[in-house]
């Protein structure tokens, strides 16, 4: 096992270096740069120059390749070309607790939710509860994002006022708790509930497989109580599927949440990705291609380290 | 102080659309002369004496940068700045400089020295008074070689500062600037004592301008809390009175949909309305909104580079052909009014005696015809030497009157026989295709937000074109020659004679299409008081304002 996971680490370089190459190749050809927002006539031409030679931006794109790939190496991701001399670490390092807190609650949110609905889908399977469940999770899954964040916050926030508009907590109050959480539940309900969709539907579709093969009706034979059955011999078995799922969720920490960070003005990393692209800040948008890269690899990684844990039957 | 520079980036990518061209610096403060009061709602007259206290948020799409005058160039950080810091002097109603920082200001006879007296009852947020030292420093870091902000063309007609004692500066210009009494003196000044063993090549990047920010202004730096607010505080201290309000919180919303939800839910206090959204926020409860002309035009160029948009006659020709006044009355709802001149008529400068090109497609075919271009294969496109009167009109995408123009645009010049094609592009390419060295689009429709002080120059001198801002290049030798002529003159009514010839050659010769220049709308609670509207600066006098609570 432990020389499996090594090798899969040492199998991730090279895909991670490929995946740095082309990215790198990508911003750099996209039109524009980050001079554009020089447009003034109190900018005189040398200064743009001058700007352009310390960030090394005339050099050619393989050089500034390998130095930048040389500094990453060392835990350097460069400094702001946009908010000039601060770390891209840091800015990194300021918005991450924002993402985490919000994906990891609603990620809770979506299984707390859905792994349930999706047994009993399953146990149940082409009944009323099933059908509503099934109906339910598609419109979920149909539903987009940034549509529904702004319907909720249209009535639930400025038109019945239960709930901020957005950000994190109220300004110029002081801290509490429920502020915080208050804040927290229209993003991480939206967030969840294309997580929701895609969750109740592997469940159910895992569990029915999982109710018809030999060993449940084995069980069921042995006079086992049908929730026993279910919740200790299927439930197991029929959630490995499942347990990849969410190797494969962890990439989405940056992708999955640009969109509902930007809606409900969520200060976290999707949102300062979406701005650094459009401001052409190289060293932000590499420094979180890269980290968007390192978790895909580790959430396959995790993916199929889980899946040996719940899957005696996997061997390496 | 006031730095309303160059657009930014995330402005446009939402809405805001103006493309800054903000020849202007520092407190260059520009009142609306009459008529600022447009708002649905009347603005209360004061009841009783200003009351201390309160907390305003204000809503901005642009994250701010960095806090340091001299090298930041968004509006958001400019917006910041001009809460922390104060310049030498500032601006009044007229564009008049008023002193801030000095005491007075003394030109000499020939232009080429100003003596700064300074006041001696400022001090620095962090209580170190403030003198003679922390101006030459400050003036002193764009003079130097290793400087690298992008603050520069201000101080190329500055030779040096000298301190004379304690409270008395000297600056010495190598030649007359006549832009440097209200936009040299205008830069926000930093704390010597603070900066002064900061190599000047490491300033741009000094923590100073992200963590801890020092000025005079009336607000001390509190917070910055990334992606998410920028506060500051009362400065208790300040040298013109303690601000009314206690706080000010700069609240960044990603976009004008955020923007619009939050003024309405009472999460964001203040915010400046596109022309589009006015309707919708003079429906909320309990606001009042101020609204005048705003300084800033809106224009569409033709690249003159290209041989059938050389002559004038065709550059009127297309002007008459164009309905400037259903462009405002349409895609704006009548919120802006038509332009002739790259001049606001809030300008002192401001001269309306120039030629004009009103609608009239049948002079537009005229004049086209006059020029060689005619329908000869019966197609309903002009053409000339075989070559068809078709091109394509750039403008940036995400700004929706822009977008709805170019359309609106396509459909007035196929009346006179041209094709025009819309081509939305995105904000950083867009602007890398258009300017030096690129220069690749047909026509283009952008924005310049004008200086308080007319300086022309940058943008239509025909030295300016291989890498300037005269991206159309645009040349004439008269107006080259009178814009050169016009930075020497330091008598502002001499200034506005030669500026209304300029503006004369510029509308005569179709420069751009001026297309017009839009209002501004600020919404605001119903309670605050001592807000005044100021056509550049949403913040004019922010230590004025109070919050009735009675």
């Amino acid at each position: 096992m432990a020389s499996y996971i090594i090798r899969r680490i040492l199998m991730a370089i090279p895909l991670l270096i490929g995946i740095t190459i082309i990215s790198f190749a990508i911003v750099k050809m996209a039109p524009g740069g980050p001079t554009a927002l020089m447009m003034d006539p109190n900018i005189k031409p040398e200064n743009r120059e001058k700007f352009i030679q310390k960030y090394g931006l005339d050099q050619p794109v393989h050089v500034q390749y390998v130095k930048w790939l040389g500094n990453m190496a060392q835990g350097d991701f460069g400094t702001s070309l946009v908010r000039k001399g601060t770390p891209v670490s840091e800015m990194i390092a300021n918005r991450l607790p924002n993402t985490l807190l919000l994906m990891v609650v609603s990620t809770l949110l979506a299984v707390i939710i859905s792994i349930p609905f999706g047994i009993l889908s399953a146990t149940k399977p082409y009944s009323k509860l099933d059908y509503s469940v099934t109906i339910t999770s598609f419109l979920g899954l149909a539903t987009p994002n940034f549509w529904l964040g702004l319907i909720l916050i249209m009535f639930l926030s400025v038109n019945l006022g239960w709930f901020p508009t957005g950000g994190t907590h109220t300004l110029n109050a002081p801290f509490s708790l429920w502020d915080r959480i208050h804040h927290l539940i229209l993003p991480a309900l939206v967030l969840a509930t294309a997580d929701m969709a895609g969750l109740t539907r592997y469940t159910r579709t895992s569990m029915l497989e999982v109710i018809r093969q030999d060993y449940m009706r084995t069980a069921r034979a042995k006079g086992f109580r049908e929730t026993k059955v279910i919740y200790k011999h299927g439930l197991r078995n029929g959630l490995i599927p499942v347990i990849t799922i969410f190797g494969l969720m962890l990439p989405t920490f940056i992708g999955g949440s640009v969109i509902v960070e930007q809606v409900f003005a969520w200060p976290g990393i999707g949102k300062l990705f979406f701005d650094s692209a459009f401001q052409r800040d190289y060293p932000v948008i590499m420094a979180l291609t890269v980290i968007s890269a390192v978790f895909v690899v580790i959430g396959n990684l995790i993916a199929d380290i889980l899946y040996a844990v719940f899957d005696p039957r996997i061997e390496y | 102080m006031k730095l309303r520079k160059s657009a930014w980036l995330l402005l446009v990518l939402t809405l805001a659309m103006s493309m800054f061209l903000a020849a202007c610096g520092g407190d260059s403060t520009t009142e609306e002369p009459a008529g600022g009061n447009e708002g649905t709602e009347e603005t209360d007259a004061p009841t009783g004496e200003p009351q201390v206290g309160g907390d305003i948020i204000v809503g901005s799409i642009g994250e701010p940068t960095l806090f340091n005058p001299l090298y930041s160039t968004d509006t958001a950080s400019s917006d910041i700045e001009g809460f922390i810091y104060n310049g030498l002097v500032g601006g009044d109603t007229k564009f008049d400089p008023v002193n801030s920082l000095a005491e007075d200001v003394q030109m000499s006879e020939d232009g080429l020295t100003f003596t700064v007296k300074l006041r001696q009852d400022v001090t620095f947020h962090d209580g170190e008074p403030f003198n003679a030292d922390d101006v030459v420093f400050t003036y002193n870091i764009p003079l130097n070689p290793d400087y690298a902000g992008e603050r520069g063309s201000q101080f190329e007609t500055l030779e040096s500062v000298e301190k004379v004692d304690d409270y008395t500066v000297v600056f010495n210009l190598k030649q007359v600037d006549a832009t440097f009494h209200s936009i040299g003196l205008s830069y926000g000044i930093l704390p010597e004592h603070i900066l002064a063993d900061v190599p000047v090549g490491d300033l741009g990047e000094h923590e100073f301008n992200t963590k801890s920010p020092v000025g005079t202004g009336p607000f001390k730096f509190d917070t910055w809390a990334d992606g998410e607010y920028v506060k500051v505080v009362a400065n208790e201290d300040y040298f013109e009175g303690r601000p009314y309000l206690d706080s000010i919180t700069y609240k960044v919303v990603p976009d004008q949909n955020s923007l619009l939800a939050q003024f309405q839910a009472g999460d964001v206090d203040f915010i400046e309305v596109p022309g589009t959204d006015l309707e919708t926020v003079q429906s909320f409860p309990g606001i009042q909104i101020e609204s005048g002309l705003g300084l800033s035009y809106t224009y569409l160029g033709f690249n003159m580079q290209q041989e059938r948009f050389q002559s004038k006659e065709v550059r009127q020709a297309l002007t008459h052909a164009i309905n400037r006044e259903e462009i405002v009355q349409a895609v704006m709802n009548g919120d802006g009014e038509v332009a002739h001149v790259p001049e606001s008529p809030l300008s002192w400068a401001y001269n309306d005696e120039v030629p004009t090109f009103g609608y009239d497609p049948e002079k537009a075919k005229e004049l086209l015809a006059a020029a060689g271009w005619t329908d000869t294969d019966g197609d309903g496109i002009l053409d000339k030497d075989g070559e068809k009167f078709s091109f394509s009109i750039k403008t940036n995408q995400g700004n929706k009157i822009r977008e709805d123009i170019v359309v609106v645009l396509q459909q007035q010049l196929k009346e006179v026989g041209i094709e025009a094609t819309p081509e939305i592009v995105e904000w950083s390419a867009y602007i890398e295709q258009i300017s030096a060295p690129n220069w690749d689009y047909d026509a283009l429709v952008l924005g310049w937000s004008m200086s308080t002080f007319p300086d022309q120059y940058d943008i239509f001198h025909s030295s300016q074109a291989a890498e300037g801002l005269n991206f159309v290049w645009y040349k004439n030798e008269e107006a080259d020659k009178l814009m050169e002529e016009a930075k020497q003159i330091l008598d502002r009514d001499e200034y506005k004679a030669i500026y209304g010839d300029i503006y004369k050659i510029l509308a005569e010769d179709q420069a751009y299409t001026f297309l017009y220049y839009p209002n501004v709308h600020r919404a605001m609670p119903e309670n605050l008081e001592g807000y005044e509207f100021h056509a550049k600066s949403e913040f004019y006098n922010i230590h004025k304002w109070w919050f009735n609570q009675q």
